[in-house]
């Protein structure tokens, strides 16, 4: 019985450890909401906030030229925010496929 | 001559250089080839010669094959494409990698066996990226018609980047793009490998046990880390991991096929497999897991690299560390030449010759061996390890990409623990997702929070200040 190698035992443990941490998350999770922030990574983590950015900083975003940027920039302006992703498209320059590629860099 | 696959591998590398910078006639090369090889043949006993000609022979292998490959068959179909051709052409094939959807635009490899132009059919070959606008059932092995305009791929220029060249790389040449669904013919039968769509069919399954574990986000960033497909990685996050350097931990490397050794030697040690038996099972499933996430060029790398150390314990032989890097430099060099002017592949071989060589004299230099806190000795092993990889892959990062990173060293000592940790909670989590999803549901959280943490770490690394310089 248990006539486990050291290098098993430490396997056995780090599988162990691993369930148990998740087990432990799993529950706080369903618990506190604030968990789940904690424990998965946000969207801040991943996209722009079309809303906040910067001139300097949109026209480092891939696939999006100085000017691109400017006229993103001034529509913000007009219309003092962007309600919904899908108004980008209405940004001159910016058709369908620029959409698709642009949807996945920012969040609103 | 202890490293002679070293020398062999580096005079196959020259000769690779010459034929791309064409300061060599073709047939002049051959005229020498059958000189040195008569002459010796005659004189094979003199050592000095002997070894003299071979590394000769050697540059002009390397020099040869670069030329061949660019030398394209008569049937392929570049030759029958004209610059802005407005045919239409009628392609019969197979689907020859895994279908990528994104954005609602599914493109894959198409491998040709023949063509149609007007009313002329003709045998042919040669490879087609093909970009449809819509989403079509297909997989890896699918036979199909294509009818549609070929177009060769644009070659913008970013930094020394080419999309085109890239493509070229990969044997493509031609680009097709289909706008509807009736240009699209499915046929009957099958066109690929089995074993290859077997391996695509196992990633598919994996892919599917980390994605139904996990939130979008850390399953994108994970099955980039553990199976190596990254299409699904943010730009964002993508583009903060080059800032900072560490990148790397984004693609499979031989860091994960250590894992994956590991993890099944210790499984078949478990279950009392003999020796020998073991060892020949780790190699099979490496070379599976290789297959498994798409043989790039740091994973055949490290493939290699491990077949050789398994195979060196298995004839109980002494394993050299250059000789086997050089192997596995050799292996990808003679099947694709022209990996050798790919990024990937430079920093994949120069980062781990960096390592090897730079590591053990920059910690004798810094006398690491007498630290006697074990804690500062981890970090200060650490930080050797990434100044080493640094030091050997500024210089092509700086001048392809246009950045030098400082904060790579420091990142990378925070990172790479971390990332092991992911890594190996990422492969239990696979494992287990394989035999029942609620299994994977155990190790789901903390996998999602250890890459919750990387990601905020790096993104604070980010804003320090001389982090990095674009330039």
């Amino acid at each position: 019985m248990l006539n486990f190698t050291t290098e098993e035992r430490k396997v056995a443990l780090f599988l162990l450890g691993l369930a148990f941490c998740g087990l432990i998350l799993n529950n706080l999770i369903k618990v506190n909401a604030r968990v789940e922030k904690l424990v998965y990574p946000q969207v801040e983590l991943a996209k722009l906030n079309l809303n906040k950015i910067s001139l300097s900083e949109i026209s480092k975003v891939k696939g999006v030229s100085l000017k691109l940027g400017e006229r993103i920039i001034e529509y913000r302006s007009l219309h003092k925010e962007f309600r919904f992703l899908e108004e980008l498209k209405e940004v001159k320059g910016i058709g369908r496929l620029r959409y698709e590629r642009l949807k996945e860099v920012f969040f609103i | 001559m202890n490293s002679l696959l070293v020398w062999l591998t580096g005079f196959y590398c020259l000769g690779i250089i010459l034929a791309s910078l064409k300061l060599i006639n073709f047939w002049l090369a051959i005229l020498v080839g059958i000189f040195i090889y008569f002459v010796v043949s005659k004189l094979q006993t003199k050592s000095f010669i002997f070894l003299s000609a071979v590394l000769f022979l050697t540059v002009l292998l390397g020099f040869f094959n670069l030329k061949n490959a660019y030398r394209l068959p008569k049937n392929h179909i570049n030759n029958f494409v004209i610059y802005k051709d407005n045919q239409l052409y009628s392609l019969n094939g197979y689907v020859d990698s895994q279908p990528e959807l994104k954005n609602n635009s599914l493109s894959f490899i198409f491998r040709l066996q023949s063509a149609q132009a007007d009313k002329l059919r003709f045998k042919s070959c040669g490879k087609v990226l093909v970009k449809i606008n819509f989403n079509q059932a297909l997989s890896y092995g699918t036979n199909l018609t294509l009818i549609g305009k070929l177009s060769r791929p644009y070659g913008y220029n970013r930094a020394s980047y080419s999309y085109k060249e890239y493509l070229k790389r990969l044997d493509i040449y031609l680009v097709m793009s289909i706008k509807d669904v009736r240009q699209v013919i499915i046929q009957p039968g099958f066109g690929g490998s089995k074993l290859i769509a077997g391996s695509f069919w196992l990633r598919s399954k994996m892919e599917e046990a980390i994605y139904r574990a996990l939130p979008e986000l850390p399953a994108s960033l994970l099955a980039a880390m553990v199976l190596g497909q990254k299409r699904n990685v943010p730009w964002l996050i993508n583009d903060l991991m080059i800032k900072s350097g560490t990148v790397h931990i984004l693609v499979v490397s031989g860091f994960n096929v250590s894992i994956v050794a590991f993890i099944i030697n210790l499984l078949f040690k478990i279950l009392r497999i003999p020796r020998k038996q073991r060892l020949i099972l780790a190699i099979i499933c490496l070379l599976i897991y290789c297959a498994v996430t798409g043989a790039s060029n740091p994973v055949v790398r490290a493939t290699v690299m491990g077949v050789v150390f398994l195979s060196a314990y298995f004839f109980k032989r002494d394993f050299d560390i250059y000789n086997s890097l050089a192997l596995s430099a050799l292996f990808i060099l003679i099947i694709a030449p022209r990996q050798f002017f790919d990024i990937g592949f430079q920093l994949s071989f120069i980062s781990v010759w960096a390592i090897i060589y730079l590591y053990p004299k920059l910690k004798a230099f810094f006398h690491l061996e007498d630290y006697k806190n074990k804690i500062w000795k981890f970090i200060g092993e650490g930080f050797l390890v990434s100044l080493s990889a640094w030091l050997g892959t500024l210089w092509i990062i700086a001048f392809n990409f246009r950045i030098i990173a400082p904060i790579t060293i420091i990142a990378n000592i925070l990172i790479v623990p971390l990332a092991t940790v992911i890594t190996l909670s990422g492969f239990t989590l696979v494992v287990f997702g394989l035999i029942h999803p609620y299994l994977a549901s155990l190790f789901s959280a903390p996998v999602a929070l250890f890459i919750n943490l990387l990601l905020s770490i790096n993104t604070a690394i980010i804003k320090l200040p001389f982090a990095y310089i674009r330039y």
